[in-house]
């Protein structure tokens, strides 16, 4: 039915007259219904925000021109986030919250926050925020302690979760949160990706993957849930407690190929005369990709390290 | 593509919260999403349509974020990449009941002995398309299904242009392979 190619060029030739063969499906009608009962569902409904029907008053420039100054503002200081009372008792009473307000569950309590148009926040037992920001370009908590479970569905970097020792940045996606009084905690991410950052230093986790965080050192490397325990424990020891080579060796030792997320972030945190060692055993994994060379990683240029971790990532 | 990219009046409506122009998006890229879900999950409808479902739903809460400084299709392809890719990371532990011929069987023509013809050769390409690794699979099938350009694809895919380049084309080479008698990729 398709013939052999016989000219390297012929092969896009041959595959795009075979793939013209596959045909458009047609999306059956009940995706359409369930997409419509989705958007009418109370959650969603509840989330949009509530804009002053204001438009009627389109007078001369100087009335929009202040009606632009006070809308800005309204959106920046004014919009609030809807809070529900899952169970347990709230302070403050209020069922919503704006920036610089407060939000406090106790040991029984539990609720969550509705975080404009783009998605909810559980906020577990114990726990304590603060809203910082409403803006629609930038949707910023600062968990002081506690534990949260963000769902967010809404194009990458326009939700924030502050810590003491990190910065969760949504990159689409949903994942679940804790953090004590000084700032250490844990970030688990169940779907999509987070960028988890400090002054500089980065973490990415993907779904299916954890990272820790510690006051005075921030996020720690990122590892996959179902990576070897030894792995995980010499991972702590190496971020948070000057595990030096010996950590190393161990994590080196217990990596599987999925396990280059961690390799990768170690490429950058180890020392010049280890990185090396973490180079071979990501490389005796997988080939890298055409332009991903050995002096290159281990001068860790930013374009290659990025090519890398694209192509990795289809195994993470 | 002409109608790619779609009005901006449509996607200003939308942000303003316009269920009517978000239907009229939805029908003007719902079969291209659900082809690409569907092909990338090996033919299994119910997959795509979960894939469809949530990329449009996203579509939708994530619209008034929406700032045009990306093209609108980029956008929406990066959520059915993100999607797809979630969806497969989920799914991956689960044993896959494939049933490709079953979604071809309906599309196809009345005439018989050309309808077989056709049927043959799509089920034999969505086999193929199948057995491509998911990096090299899904790049094929946006290429296919919306002709995205290099850079509109590596945007989408959150890659290099070159990378797109070389995933094209080890994606075909594996795909003739497959497709020729005896071939393997």
């Amino acid at each position: 039915m398709f013939r052999r190619s016989t000219h390297p060029g012929e092969h896009e030739k041959i595959a795009s007259s075979a793939l013209a063969h596959l045909p458009m499906a047609k999306a059956p009608d009940a995706i359409r219904t369930a997409i419509e009962a989705s958007l009418d569902a109370p959650k969603a409904a509840a989330v949009r925000v509530k804009r002053p029907s204001w438009r009627w008053a389109l007078l001369p420039a100087t009335i929009l021109l202040l009606y632009a100054i006070t809308w800005s503002w309204y959106r920046v200081h004014r919009v609030r986030w809807d809070v529900v009372r899952v169970s347990g008792s709230l302070a403050p009473r209020s069922e919503s919250i704006g920036a610089g307000e407060w939000l406090q569950t106790d040991a029984s309590s539990r609720a969550e926050v509705r975080v404009g148009t783009i998605g909810t926040v559980e906020v577990e037992p114990d726990t304590r925020l603060r809203v910082v920001t409403t803006r629609p370009n930038e949707h910023r908590l600062l968990l002081e302690r506690g534990e949260i479970a963000a769902t967010i569905s809404a194009p990458p970097k326009l939700f924030f979760v502050e810590t003491r020792s990190a910065t969760a940045v949504d990159l689409g996606c949903q994942y679940r949160m804790n953090v004590d009084d000084k700032g250490n905690g844990l970030l688990r991410v169940t779907l999509g990706w987070v960028s988890f950052d400090w002054q500089g230093r980065e973490s990415l986790v993907p779904a299916g993957a954890n990272c820790r965080t510690r006051a005075g050192t921030g996020p720690g490397t990122p590892f996959f849930e179902d990576a070897a325990k030894d792995l995980v424990a010499a991972l702590d020891d190496f971020d948070f407690s000057g595990g030096g080579a010996s950590a190393l060796r161990t994590i080196l030792d217990s990596a599987r190929p999925r396990d280059t997320l961690t390799l990768w972030h170690l490429l950058a945190r180890v020392d010049v005369s280890q990185r090396p060692l973490v180079y071979e055993r990501m490389v005796s994994f997988a080939a890298p990709p055409s332009g991903v060379t050995r002096d290159k990683v281990l001068t860790l240029d930013p374009q290659t390290l990025k090519v890398w971790k694209d192509e990795l990532a289809w195994s993470w | 593509m002409a109608d790619r990219e779609i009005d901006a009046g449509i996607i200003e409506a939308c942000r303003r919260g316009d269920r009517d122009a978000f239907r009229a998006l939805y029908e003007s890229y719902r079969d291209k999403v659900y082809s690409i879900s569907l092909y990338f999950f090996h033919g299994n409808e119910a997959d795509a349509a979960d894939v469809t479902q949530e990329v449009f739903v996203k579509l939708y809460a994530g619209m008034e974020s929406f700032r045009g400084d990306a093209l609108f299709s980029t956008w929406l392809y990066r959520l059915v990449r993100n999607s797809c890719l979630d969806g497969s990371r989920g799914k991956a532990a689960r044993a896959r009941n494939l049933q490709p011929e079953a979604r071809i069987a309906r599309v196809s023509a009345a005439n018989q002995e050309e309808d077989l013809m056709r049927g043959e050769a799509a089920r034999a390409v969505q086999r193929a398309v199948s057995q491509l690794p998911p990096k090299f699979r899904l790049p094929i099938l946006l290429r296919h299904f919306e002709e995205l350009s290099y850079e509109e694809m590596a945007a989408t895919l959150n890659c290099s242009m070159g990378t797109v380049a070389s995933r094209l084309s080890r994606g075909h080479r594996m795909l003739c392979k497959l497709l020729t008698p005896g071939g393997r990729p």
